[in-house]
């Protein structure tokens, strides 16, 4: 060889380089002081003498999947340079982060796993930013979780215990509670609307139970042996309310009759989504998006409460006015009902913290102590 | 996929403790897996003062509820009850939006002019009161009310905002036309930046008190931006001189020390 290929070939002879391998059994080499950038790979380095051949690759943990190890180092690329400024990192970082959620999401379980503290906090501050000031409801959109609460109020005979009174919640089933039970309306010496609304959802069920012996040869939908609590129905009746406001001008295949002519609900500003599969124009999802931005837990002002409440319950529409419409659309039901059980989950897994807040600045309110198990027994429940 | 089988519960906790303790509480709500990630001890600790065992440590009282509750409950129930320190002479409690550092000086904690005369005030033990005592006007023509706080045991980087709190009795007088001058500053360093608001105006005119939840009344004295806790002391004071009215019949539990409306987290 020349001395100019010799020169040429010298610097590449002298680079280190490190073999990872990634959980799907890929190997690749890395400049080494890239690579010694991440202290789990420092670690194997040092103390194991892992990674110096093909054979020697450190196995890198399962978490770390190759687009992620690739996005890593050229995080560890950049910053393991010692002379960068403060500046320049700081404005390497800001663009960097500039991924979809998801991808947030894996690098920062990836940059833990490897424990490369800094860009976990990158990526953690990032996501955090995420988060902030948003409702549950939207967070769950953004980060794709199913609602899978299955926490419910817990209600007894006659007697509404009020989740909020207590710091656990059972699950149960209601129509067969309601079924069982005489449907009686409950006294509301308080005047709370869970209770006024409860007695119009049992006003209601009579109404569907009389009505079902009466079209017992009409295809109806199965009676569901569902998970739905007090609230989702409470949540399904005003669902059902604000229906009828909504659908004013709707396409529909199937006629709503209405009784009353309600003018049309501009809930439009606050939805986050607007697809619409149905032909019917019908914006639920405006309904749990409103409902979502109103159901904030509010820290410092326990009668918010009921004055949230208020605001989106009390339409007093005497119920024996809304029509019990029994051709409604099985896929559009099906559609209120996971609205209406999402709205609930929001109502019932705040309560506990709206409680503590009531408790805490002494409001005296009476707790009736019982709860119906799954199986349909009553517990007495020692505060 | 969703985040929560992605991210392991400490990495979401992690994440949780950078946003805010209104934003955990939300995130309660969200599905089981977030909410064992937002209740861990790791996000509350994270919300409570820095030095919170330091400060619960010299008072009597607090120490079994560093055993007995978990961060979140002792966040919420400091938050609610604030603690006697110092003797009994402050109370601390955590701001529960952002879990920055509030104190309020009782009045046996300030420096009154003439306070340890009967003749012009006594000190009284009030229910409604956190402190063992409160200070209640007799008489005088000389008005002058101090508070001194070190800078260091603020939260850093917060803008706070001091306030008197006091309230009237049935009789009082002095207070009705005449301002009182209100002022916050660093001891040594004086701003002048004063304040002449008049505290208890009569019912045609605007009050620049506010109404407290605990039943008191408070007013604005100034405000502070603490930016590393080494300003020194910081002074709030409250001032009136006149030859010719004389005032009795206020009534002082302490100044407040919190984070003003105004901070961004």
């Amino acid at each position: 060889m020349s001395e100019v290929e010799m020169a040429v070939i010298k610097p590449e002879m002298m680079k280190s380089y490190i073999w990872l391998q990634t959980a799907d059994g890929a190997i690749q080499q890395v400049e080494q002081e890239v690579a010694m950038f991440c202290p789990l790979i420092c670690h194997e380095v040092i103390h194991k003498g892992m990674g110096s051949s093909k054979n020697y690759a450190i196995s890198l943990p399962q978490r770390v999947n190759p687009a992620m190890l690739s996005l890593i180092l050229d995080y560890c690329r950049f910053h393991q340079v010692p002379g960068r400024s403060n500046k320049e990192r700081k404005s390497f970082d800001e663009k960097f982060i500039r991924m979809d959620t998801k991808r947030l999401c894996e690098l920062t379980s990836a940059a833990d796993s490897l424990q490369l503290k800094p860009l976990v906090d990158l990526t953690s501050r990032a996501l955090a930013r995420i988060i902030e000031g948003k409702s549950p409801e939207e967070i769950r959109e953004i980060f794709h979780l199913p609602d899978d609460l299955t926490e419910v109020s817990g209600a007894c005979g006659n007697c509404v215990c009020l989740a909020s009174q207590f710091p656990y919640v059972y699950n149960f089933n209601i129509d067969y509670i309601l079924q069982e039970e005489k449907l009686e309306p409950l006294k509301n010496t308080t005047d709370d609307p869970r209770i006024r609304l409860l007695n119009r959802l049992y006003a209601k069920k009579r109404k569907e139970l009389k009505e079902r012996e009466k079209l017992k040869n009409v295809e109806v939908e199965e009676e569901r042996v569902d998970e739905r609590s007090v609230d989702d129905l409470l949540s399904f009746i005003n669902g059902k309310e604000r229906d009828s406001k909504v659908i004013k001008s709707s396409k529909n295949k199937k006629k709503h009759r209405r009784k009353k002519d309600q003018p049309k609900n501009t809930c439009s500003n606050e939805a986050t989504k607007t697809h619409k599969q149905e032909s019917n124009g019908l914006n639920l999802v405006c309904l749990s998006a409103e409902v979502g931005y109103k159901f904030r837990p509010d820290l410092g002002e326990s009668s918010n409460v009921q004055n949230v409440e208020d605001d989106i319950f009390v339409r007093k529409v005497d119920f024996e006015d809304v029509d019990v419409d029994d051709e409604i659309d099985p896929a559009l039901k099906e559609k209120i009902d996971r609205e209406v059980e999402d709205f609930a989950r929001r109502l019932n897994s705040d309560w506990p913290e709206r409680m503590q807040e009531i408790l805490s600045l002494g409001q005296d309110m009476r707790p009736l102590h019982h709860s119906i198990n799954g199986n349909g027994t009553i517990t007495k429940y020692a505060k | 996929m969703d985040i929560t089988s992605v991210l392991p519960t400490e990495c979401l906790s992690h994440i949780i403790s950078l946003t805010s303790p209104r934003d955990a509480c939300r995130l309660l709500a969200v599905s089981p897996a977030i909410r064992s990630a937002a209740n861990s001890e790791s996000v509350w600790k994270k919300f409570l003062p820095s030095d919170y065992r330091e400060i619960l440590s010299d008072s009597v009282s607090s120490s079994s509820l560093l055993t007995s509750l978990s961060k979140k409950e002792l966040y919420f129930h400091l938050c609610h009850n604030p603690v006697l320190i110092n003797n009994g002479t402050m109370s601390f409690a955590p701001e529960k939006e952002s879990g920055k550092k509030i104190y309020m000086i009782g009045a046996r904690g300030l420096s009154i002019s003439l306070g340890d005369e009967p003749a012009n005030w006594i000190w009284i033990s009030l229910p409604e009161s956190r402190f063992p005592e409160v200070a209640e006007l007799k008489l005088v023509w000389w008005f002058e009310v101090k508070g001194r706080i070190e800078t260091k045991i603020l939260s850093s980087k917060t803008t706070y905002a001091a306030y008197l709190v006091f309230k009237f009795a049935e009789s009082r007088h002095g207070f009705g036309r005449r301002p009182v001058t209100l002022g916050v500053y660093i001891e040594g360093s004086d701003n002048q930046e004063r304040r002449r608001p008049v505290l208890d105006p009569p019912a045609n005119m605007q009050s620049l008190a506010q109404d407290r939840a605990d039943g008191w009344v408070e007013i604005e004295m100034g405000e502070f931006f603490n930016e590393n806790g080494d300003d020194g002391t910081l002074v709030c004071s409250v001032f009136d001189f006149s030859s010719g009215y004389t005032k009795r019949g206020i009534i002082i539990q302490g100044i407040e020390l919190r984070p003003n409306a105004k901070n961004s987290r």
